[in-house]
């Protein structure tokens, strides 16, 4: 059963064009979800950065976001704040940077007063599962609440005399999430230069 | 000579286990199989995908030009993945964020193109869904099986459960890749030592 050029010529155009038409109809069918889904995932990522997340429901989110949470403006940059009564109480300070595989984003919360860290989260890693993957655990995530922070207090791994435990196995990973973090609190928010 | 669906679940499983017979899908053995959680979602997804693949590629074996049946079949493997994944951030999006990059990880693992071209092109669509289906399911137990070595020794848990209560000092070499070439190396070693000796007993 010998098939000539053009059939097959055919064969892959059709079925390409099937193809691409499936996947098409299946995203944009799918989109509203997945960004319902993204927005819900980066509200929640904020209100546990600012430590108001305590077992909050995905409803309760929401509302709690739509209460507490305003953008106010922090140095050069407008940030997500936890604002109570006219008052900012904390803001969620968004970094970037390159961890060992691709992109480390997130959000630090720091206190009104700028002197200490209310928490962090990361939003999107694609860190070594198991290893540089588990920043994203408690047990990391959870050393960050309450660190004091200052113009001249640098975030710091226990080997390096600090507080909070680097993660075993990962330690290009753990090294970068302080370097981000500290270029993060020296530009936006102690606005000195940045060191490179 | 049609195969009875027992004997290709037995085949796939056992006597003819992707991994550590055919030495497929090494790369995601390797790198997957530091905790038990991670290769579960990776060997289910890749069973699901060797599934449909199998079934759709056989369902269509006659009108697939010979020579551009590789091509072929990718493109169906892509579809396919790139559809798993939309779904899971759609409708799992918890799961779909532990998994990450490993969903667009699937489409290279050989074992999907290797049961297309060995078996799905010749066989009639059931049977070549269940043999995709079981094939990626040896391929999940094998996993299962090195994570679970893997992660009691380097992270003194199951599932993500602690279970180090004696205060046992794990080893880190367990959850890097290393780790697992030496589990992996010797699984095949004992299966070959077992196949090798069967097949002297048969004569």
């Amino acid at each position: 059963m010998k098939k000539g050029h053009i059939y097959t010529a055919v064969f892959m155009i059709i079925l390409s064009a099937v193809l691409t038409f499936a996947l098409a109809l299946a995203y944009e069918s799918f989109k509203p979800a997945i960004k319902g889904h993204k927005e819900l995932a980066e509200q929640r990522a904020i209100l546990y950065a600012l430590d108001l997340d305590n077992g909050l429901t995905d409803d309760q989110v929401a509302v709690v976001t739509s209460d507490l949470i305003a953008e106010i403006t922090l140095g050069e940059k407008m940030v997500p704040a936890h604002v109570k009564d006219d008052k900012v109480v904390a803001y969620a300070v968004p970094f970037t940077g390159s961890g060992l595989w691709g992109s480390i984003l997130g959000y630090l919360g720091v206190t009104a007063d700028l002197s200490e860290t209310t928490g962090i989260v990361f939003t999107s890693q694609n860190e070594t599962p198991g290893l540089g993957g588990r920043i994203e655990e408690e047990q990391f995530k959870g050393q960050f609440r309450g660190v004091p922070i200052g113009p001249d207090t640098e975030l710091k791994y226990v080997k390096n005399g600090g507080e909070i435990d680097a993660v075993t196995g990962a330690t290009q990973t753990s090294d970068a999430v302080l370097r981000m973090l500290n270029a993060a609190l020296r530009q936006d928010v102690f606005g000195g230069e940045v060191q490179e | 000579m049609a195969e009875k669906p027992r004997e290709i679940i037995k085949r796939n499983l056992f006597s003819e286990n992707q991994v550590l017979r055919a030495i497929l899908g090494i790369c995601s053995s390797l790198a997957v199989t530091n905790t038990m959680r991670n290769s579960l979602v990776m060997g289910l997804g890749l069973s699901v995908v060797t599934a449909l693949s199998g079934l759709t590629l056989s369902a269509m074996r006659h009108a697939i030009p010979r020579r551009v049946r590789m091509l072929v079949q990718t493109l169906i493997i892509a579809v396919y993945v790139i559809f798993l994944d939309l779904f899971l951030q759609a409708f799992l999006p918890d799961i779909s964020k532990q998994l990450g990059p490993y969903v667009g990880l699937i489409i290279t693992n050989c074992i999907i193109m290797g049961r297309a071209e060995a078996y799905a092109q010749s066989n009639p669509p059931f049977p070549s869904m269940l043999d995709g289906l079981f094939a990626g399911l040896g391929y999940t137990m094998v996993l299962m099986m090195i994570s679970l070595i893997r992660e009691i020794l380097g992270f003194g848990s199951v599932f993500g459960i602690n279970i180090n209560f004696v205060g046992f000092e794990t080893w880190t070499i367990m959850i890097m890749p290393p780790a697992a070439f030496f589990i992996i190396g010797t699984f095949i070693w004992v299966m070959s030592a077992r196949v090798s000796r069967r097949a002297v007993d048969d004569k």
